[in-house]
């Protein structure tokens, strides 16, 4: 199994590094999109993201990690089993997918599986990547050039949580809750507004400037690729600091209390903008609930509001083309206006 | 063998680079990330790749048509059918493993080859698939060779940004290589390492360390070259150290530094290191002013064929042995001036264009536009009989006869389409399980605008224009249209925009652009039919949309001469014509005239006055012109 890069190692691009902490504390966040340019760990940072995250509980030998201690959401195969049979469980790490560019659609959803089906005439359905992403997360590189028929598949999954299969003579329906994760450079190419929506979180990374933090980076990337075990050796204690901090945030989460006047705030803030919809206000709502977590704080205040407004609200603006100003500056100068009144 | 060209020299250095560049290969074929050679086809290319094929690592081409399931492994269909058992093959990356994945074209690799290549590189495996449970470990390195021409589109960016060493011997001729190694002829079979010098080098290459001023050293050269992408230092200090190693140095001495900037450093340069602090999006310097000539001259002339020369490097500094003594800024100038030396002429003005260029590539592919079953995204197969244009859609096939499978064992062959021999362990296929391939043509489409920024065209309606543009690209994107912009005014037509789809760019394009001058509309039409063709090449269908009030008066040398200025716009409004894609004349002038109507009437052109521009009414005006049918 070849090795990735610790998350703890990383060493800039804070806001990046926020974001994703922030959606693994709180998966129903719905995800994160990282736009910039090449080059600037967006995919680096991803892939670490399976450092951070504790191992969860799933039903040994099911194809889909279905949890046990949800049965009602269960798979089919799990749903075969006979229910007065107790369920073994095991612990696994949660996954990661990436999702290539060039994927078919049979890779994406499943298909027949042929081996059992030349080999004994069986019609049974092999999952595909959609099924392994179930309670994890699917990363998606270079999502802006996903193909318009892929991006179509995953908008109507990533909302309705369930992947459902009538293809080939197979009718199958299988839960896939996974959190979206797109990187991409926004020169190549726009994101449908569908599918913008369907991200909870959006990042602009930009290529660090300051020459003292590149040559830290390159050490570092230099350290790990010339012995990758000892240096992942190296940084695994920050890396289960980090991870235990998740961990706690995750239990402090339904302790963590939004006062009214927060509510307020992010209502008048999102009036402000203009944004389509409730979902900006649930999901800004969610990612400070969850960053006060992180932060070890027990009710949300102003300063999470600050820093995740940019995140949660940047990509759901309506843009003015001949506008060139950045988006999170916008909600920024929002904010103000609004902490300000 | 006195060289007194400096060009010539200039290009055997570049034949050296390469040369060493295959020994570091050799060292580390898949920390490097590989070489993306660009050179024609040709004796050099030729020479190069067979010292390649002589370096004894596994070489496996792949092809532009292999499919997913060659590239990442899976069912092998031959076996499969002939003895009725699943049979798996290992894909070319899994056989490519600790060597080196050749990919001709590069240019033209499809995207759905492109993006599971690129993944295996970042992560070092194969992705587990559907038939095989757990990924497969794979390090490989990359040979991309690049045949495109200057105007086209080059290998595409996210692959390119992973390969450390860019060589470039375009402008290399084989009796340049002979002039400079007759002397030495041998040394181009010692390419090859001796297995016990090779695991010296390796040896080497895990002890080789670089001091603190020379990693600074590295990064201030890369962020002064305007180069953002953090992979380049990166791979740079790799290349580095493996020529040290390969030269048996324990520490990365100015010859390594050196090699590294110019083979990886200098070719992704996007801008001249005057002002290093400069945003990484910096402009690159306009057409006009080009830039300084480095000043090739200073170069020693000791070539000494072995060691490639080290460009201007400033050689009086000794070569001492404690590089701590250098400052990192002593170390960047020298790298730098080495990346200089090493470009060739008026590459950063290739540069700008390469740029735009780059990102309209991905699908390449080009050939007729429109091949009915042939090409386009791929249907679900129906039943259907092959032959003709028709393809067997072999999965299909089977899939709708495996689960029949029991039912035919059971059954005597009475009129078997399979072949009689031996009716066990074979899968029975039927005439009706047939199943064909079927491809969704979507003509995708550009819209080429020719925009007057002249001072006929006053200024607010070039704003009006530039609103109509830009309501039309947020348009477009749902139908995965593109739209380039061709602007003119003055003395010169002037492309904007390559083909893209991006808002970001063409938002902005279109912020800079001036207006004011004279009206160059032959020149305009002039480069709108070049793109018109380069497009076409590419499988897109170009459309042209001319925003103008037809009065030309700078000829096609870019000369006053309201007469000849006419002529050369009808002549290229005739050549337009001949090519028989479709055209829209927006007339803008206040009171429009018989010039305009009869240019359009030349160009087969609809034609539109519209005095008083509304971006919504141009802009659906626009739209109409691609929805409507040929």
């Amino acid at each position: 199994m070849a090795l990735t890069f610790p998350f703890a190692a990383i060493v800039g691009q804070d806001e990046m590094t926020l974001a994703i902490q922030v959606v693994a504390v709180d998966p129903s966040i719905g995800g994160v999109l990282v736009l910039g340019d090449r080059g600037t760990g967006k995919s680096t940072a991803v892939r670490a993201l399976a450092d951070l995250l504790p191992p969860i509980q799933v039903v040994k030998g099911c194809p889909y990690r279905c949890d046990p201690a949800k049965p009602a959401d269960a798979c089919p195969v799990c749903q075969a089993q006979d229910p007065k049979s107790k369920v073994v469980s095991e612990r696994k790490s949660v996954a990661v997918v990436d999702l290539p560019l060039g994927a078919t659609e049979d890779r994406v959803v499943g298909a027949l599986d042929l081996e059992k089906a030349l080999s004994q005439g069986i019609k049974q359905f092999s999952p595909g990547l959609l099924a392994q992403a179930h309670r994890g997360f699917l990363y998606i590189d270079e999502v802006n050039l996903l193909d318009d028929h892929l991006v179509d598949l995953l908008i109507d999954v990533a909302a309705s949580g369930e992947n459902l299969v009538e293809r080939e003579g197979l009718s199958v329906r299988h839960p896939a809750r996974f959190v979206l994760v797109g990187s991409g450079n926004p020169e190549e190419g726009e994101l449908r507004p569908q599918l913008l929506d369907r991200f909870g979180l959006s990042v602009q990374v930009r290529t660090p400037q300051d020459l003292k933090l590149r040559v830290d980076i390159i050490k570092r990337r230099d350290a790990f690729e010339k012995d990758p075990a000892g240096f992942k050796a190296l940084w695994h204690k920050d890396n289960q600091k980090l991870q235990k901090r998740i961990v706690k945030a995750r239990d402090r989460l339904a302790e963590v209390t939004v006062s009214d006047g927060m509510l307020m705030l992010c209502a008048r803030l999102c009036q402000q903008l203009g944004t389509d919809g409730l979902r900006a206000e649930l999901t800004l709502l969610r990612a400070t609930r969850a960053f006060a977590a992180l932060q070890g704080q027990l009710s949300v205040q102003a300063e999470h509001l600050q820093s995740m407004a940019p995140l949660a609200l940047r990509h759901r603006l309506r843009r003015n083309p001949l506008d060139d100003t950045d988006s999170g500056a916008r909600v920024q100068r929002s904010l103000q206006e609004v902490l300000a009144a | 063998m006195a060289l007194n060209n400096t060009s010539s020299q200039q290009s055997l250095d570049a034949w050296h680079d390469a040369l060493t560049s295959l020994q570091i290969l050799q060292l580390d074929p898949h920390g490097l990330g590989g070489v993306c050679l660009r050179a024609p086809h040709g004796p050099v290319r030729e020479r190069w790749l067979s010292a390649l094929a002589s370096l004894g690592l596994p070489l496996v081409k792949v092809p532009g048509s292999a499919d997913a399931e060659r590239l990442l492994g899976g069912i092998d269909l031959a076996q499969t059918l002939q003895t009725g058992q699943l049979r798996m093959q290992a894909g070319l990356l899994q056989q490519a493993d600790q060597g080196l994945v050749c990919l001709p074209m590069a240019e033209r690799l499809p995207p759905a080859l492109l993006a599971p290549l690129v993944q295996a590189l970042d992560t070092g495996q194969v992705a587990a698939t559907q038939h095989a449970s757990s990924p497969t470990v794979t390090r490989f390195g990359v040979v991309a060779l690049d045949e495109s021409l200057p105007d086209e589109p080059s290998v595409n960016a996210a692959l390119q940004d992973r390969i450390g060493l860019w060589l470039d011997l375009q402008a290399l001729s084989p009796s340049d290589i002979d002039a400079g190694l007759d002397d030495s002829e041998d040394d181009a079979l010692q390419i090859r390492l001796s297995p016990g010098a090779l695991s010296r080098a390796r040896a080497q290459l895990k002890q080789v360390q670089a001091s603190d001023a020379q990693v600074h050293a590295l990064c201030a050269s890369a962020l002064g070259l305007g180069i953002g992408s953090l992979r380049a230092p990166s791979l740079a200090l790799r290349v580095a150290c493996a020529h040290a190693a390969l030269n048996g140095r324990s520490t990365l001495d100015d010859e390594d530094l050196g090699f590294a900037a110019r083979c990886v450093l200098a070719p992704r340069a996007t801008q001249w290191p005057a002002e290093p602090s400069e945003e990484q999006t910096a402009e690159p310097p306009p057409d006009d002013t080009e830039p300084p000539d480095p000043p090739p001259t200073q170069e020693p002339p000791d070539n000494t064929p072995s060691k490639p020369p080290l460009g201007d490097t400033p050689e009086e500094s000794p070569p001492d042995t404690s590089n701590e003594e250098l400052t990192a800024e002593d170390l960047q100038e020298m790298m730098v001036a080495a990346a200089l030396a090493s470009l060739p002429a008026h590459m950063l003005d290739a540069l700008a264009t390469q740029k735009g260029a780059k990102t309209s590539n991905t699908s390449g592919r080009s050939g007729q536009t429109r091949a009915g079953q042939q090409r386009g995204r791929p249907l679900p197969p129906r039943p259907g009989r092959p032959g003709g244009h028709a393809r067997l859609h072999v999965l299909a096939t089977l899939r709708a006869a495996a689960p029949r499978q029991r039912l035919r064992q059971a059954e005597p062959l009475a009129a078997a389409d399979t072949s009689a021999a031996s009716p066990r362990k074979r899968v029975a296929i039927r005439a009706e399980d047939f199943h064909i391939q079927r491809y969704q043509q979507r003509s995708s489409s550009c819209l080429i605008l020719a925009l007057d920024a002249s001072g006929s065209a006053a200024l607010q309606r070039l704003a009006e224009a530039k609103g109509a543009v830009e309501l039309l690209l947020q348009q477009s994107y749902s139908r995965r249209d593109s739209v380039c912009i061709v602007a003119f005014r003055g003395a010169q037509a002037q492309l904007l925009l390559p083909a893209t789809r991006s808002l970001v760019r063409a938002k902005r394009a279109m912020t800079g652009l001036p207006g004011g001058g004279g009206t160059p509309l032959a020149l305009a039409l002039k480069m709108a039919h070049e793109q018109a063709a380069l497009l076409q090449r590419q499988g897109v269908t170009p459309l042209l949309v001319v925003l103008s009030d037809g009065r030309a008066n700078v000829t096609l040398q870019g000369l006053g001469g309201r007469a000849q200025a006419q002529a050369d716009a009808q002549n290229w409004g005739q050549q337009w014509c001949s090519s028989g894609h479709r055209a829209l004349w927006i007339d803008t002038s206040v009171q429009p005239d018989a010039q305009a109507k009869q240019l359009a009437a030349t160009m087969g052109a609809h034609y539109l006055p519209m005095p008083q521009v509304q971006a919504q009414r141009m802009a659906y005006a626009m739209d109409k012109l691609r929805t409507v049918p040929a």
